[in-house]
């Protein structure tokens, strides 16, 4: 291809007539058809070449008129055709422009329309095999997720995900359907917007942004699933903004959780307090509300610096329920630098419920009472993009987490309490291996400190669009 | 249930809620072309040949949509371009503008349109900046030379990808024209 016929002015080209007749008929063609069903692509393309043709008509309209002495006003901007295409032979009608102007309409119009509401996705599948109990090997399809939002206005739009986990859901297996986000938003001024529904509380790096590839490892790490219960969603209202020199907040009141819920028998308890008795605005108790705040520092490319304070009561007026002033507050601050292809996170969180002495002296004799505070930490490095080869790259990690769910207890008379829990450390060193930046395959090995029965290899495959 | 109520209740008496404007837009491509060149006394709109934007998306992934470029004029003399693209951030179009100097330089890069409440942080000043002084020859990538922000990563990739196809129509059209 000519430089020429790569780029065109007005001034340059004068098309032939054969040409102007040429399109004069794949104008009458999309009109009289116009965007007949088709892939996005192809209705890209389509939209492409009608604004191409559009704005050749109005040029060659706009010369003739001037031709004839009857031009309208010189505008700033002159249009100009494309390559490879041209003008019609004989001078448009005046219903012609507006049948051009209208065609022109209606082509924004679904254009419009057609991105008005979106569909995405994501999913993970993980493979577990502990390097001393081959027999706990397994494979699951832990998370399908399908979601979709639809933009009302420029200011307004919806989002919403429904999660099948585990890849089948009946009253004989173990997986769950459920609604992860069901929220409207609308954007008040350029910096204020709210938000009402079911939506992520803004905690940490993974509740919010918690699709495969946005993570290092087969599985989501432990704190921000022992700790912070990712992904933990509540509903209420929130508003949240930003400043120009990089400082976000977002404050919320939301609904909370139901201390009543706690299963002292079970193990949940001690793998997430919290997530054991978070209720997913499944007909929740919402007698006692949540509040919370957030905040994040971005001002610095490449820095982020945050936290986010969470607070409220969890009793929930349960009639004779023991621990009715129990408040459950969850906190936790986070620093990342991603200087070039490195990328260095540091995240640390803190829990406590208190007033659940009177609750727990009800649970004596049982494994799980509830803790008075939990809390865990990480530290994370990972070279991004180390070998790439077009869209494929390898990202290697690790980290270092230490976590306690259960670190200290409530007072109770002596001899009929459990003991607290030593705080767990974890080594994981692994890769992410790109695809595309859409499509990642994940393999890591994982060391505990103390429960050294759960060292496993991992490898893992997920996808996000 | 005693303090819950005033986190809400302070960040509505904080925030500017009564400054109600056309929120997500936030300037019209006039405004933006008039904010990057405002010694303009012209933008005439230019096409590329699709031959060419096929070429670059083969090698620089595929326009969301047809991206528009004008030449920009001070009386005679040309003084620059302007470009308007739509990328995708996560799943919404952004709409931005990027203003090239004579020599295919990046002047300034400013978002038009933001339609998401997550990874609007690509609006910030500091994020934008980087771009500034950014050629055709540059890697022009996230991770590389474009630094990323953490929670708006999809926003940050599609913005810069974006950035590099529109330098690259600079190289293999403007940059001859």
């Amino acid at each position: 291809m000519t430089r020429d016929s790569a780029l065109a002015s007005p001034h340059r080209r004068r098309p032939s007539t054969l040409r102007r007749m040429r399109l004069l008929a794949s104008l009458v063609a999309a009109i009289a058809s116009p965007l007949a069903a088709a892939d996005e692509a192809s209705l890209q393309a389509e939209i492409a070449d009608l604004r191409a043709q559009i704005e050749q008509l109005r040029s060659q309209l706009k010369e003739l008129a001037t031709q004839r002495g009857a031009a309208p006003a010189a505008q700033a901007a002159a249009p100009a055709p494309a390559a490879g295409t041209s003008a019609p032979a004989t001078a448009p009608q005046p219903d012609l422009a507006q049948r051009v102007d209208r065609l022109e309409r209606t082509v924004s119009a679904q254009a419009e329309e057609q991105s008005a509401t979106t569909l995405f996705s994501y999913g993970e599948i993980a493979y577990s095999r502990p390097v001393h109990d081959s027999s706990q090997t397994t494979a699951d399809l832990a998370r399908a997720v399908l979601g979709w939002s639809h933009r009302f206005d420029e200011r307004t739009r919806m989002a919403a995900e429904l999660e099948l986990e585990h890849a089948v859901s009946s009253a004989d297996d173990k997986g769950e359907v459920e609604i992860e986000q069901f929220y409207a938003e609308r954007q008040f001024t350029d910096n204020v917007g709210g938000r009402a529904g079911l939506f992520l509380i803004p905690i940490g790096f993974l509740n919010e942004h918690h699709e495969p590839t946005q993570y290092y490892g087969v599985f989501r790490n432990f704190v921000e699933t022992s700790i912070i219960p990712t992904t933990w969603r509540e509903g209420g209202v929130a508003v949240y903004g930003g400043t120009e020199w990089g400082l976000n907040w977002n404050v919320g009141l939301t609904t909370g959780f139901n201390l009543a819920n706690w299963d002292p028998s079970s193990q949940e308890g001690r793998d997430s307090p919290l997530g054991s008795i978070h209720q997913e605005l499944s007909l929740a108790a919402a007698k006692d509300l949540s509040g919370y705040v957030s905040v994040n520092y971005v001002g610095v490319p490449g820095w982020t610096l945050g936290g986010t304070y969470f607070t409220g009561k969890a009793g929930q007026g349960v009639p004779d329920f023991p621990a009715q002033d129990a408040r459950v507050t969850l906190w936790e601050a986070h620093a990342r630098w991603q200087p070039g292809p490195f990328d260095f996170a540091a995240l640390y969180s803190r829990g406590t419920i208190s007033d659940t002495q009177a609750l727990n002296l009800t649970f004596i004799g049982q494994p799980t009472p509830v803790p008075q505070l939990f809390f865990g930490g990480y530290v994370q490095a990972a070279w991004r993009n180390i070998w790439a080869y077009n869209d494929y790259s390898l990202t290697p990690f690790t980290r270092y987490e230490w976590v306690n769910t259960a670190a200290a207890y409530a007072s109770v008379p002596q001899g009929l309490g459990v003991p607290t829990t030593p705080t767990e450390q974890i080594w994981t060193i692994g890769a992410n291996f790109y695809v595309t930046p859409s499509i990642v395959f994940k393999a890591d090995y994982q060391q505990f400190r103390i429960d050294s029965s759960k060292n496993s290899l991992q490898v893992g495959f997920g996808l996000s669009f | 249930m005693r303090h819950e109520w005033l986190i809400p209740a302070a960040a509505t008496l904080l925030a500017p809620v009564c400054d109600v404007t056309y929120a997500a837009v936030y300037f019209t491509t006039e405004a933006a072309q008039r904010a990057a060149f405002p010694d303009a006394t012209a933008f005439e709109e230019v096409l590329i040949a699709p031959e060419v934007k096929s070429a670059i998306s083969r090698d620089a992934g595929r326009f969301t949509v047809e991206p528009r470029i004008w030449r920009v004029r001070a009386g005679d003399s040309s003084i620059g371009w302007f470009m308007l693209d739509e990328v995708i951030g996560k799943v919404e179009l952004i709409t931005y503008g990027l203003a090239l100097d004579t020599n295919g330089a990046v002047k300034s890069l400013e978002v038009l349109a933001y339609r998401e409440s997550h990874g609007d942080a690509i609006r910030l000043p500091a994020w934008r900046a980087q771009f500034v002084g950014k050629r055709p020859d540059d890697p022009v990538r996230l991770d590389a030379d474009i630094r990323n922000i953490s929670g708006a990563t999809l926003s940050c990739r599609h913005v810069t990808e974006g950035v590099h196809r529109l330098l690259l129509i600079y190289a293999k059209v403007l940059a001859h024209g």
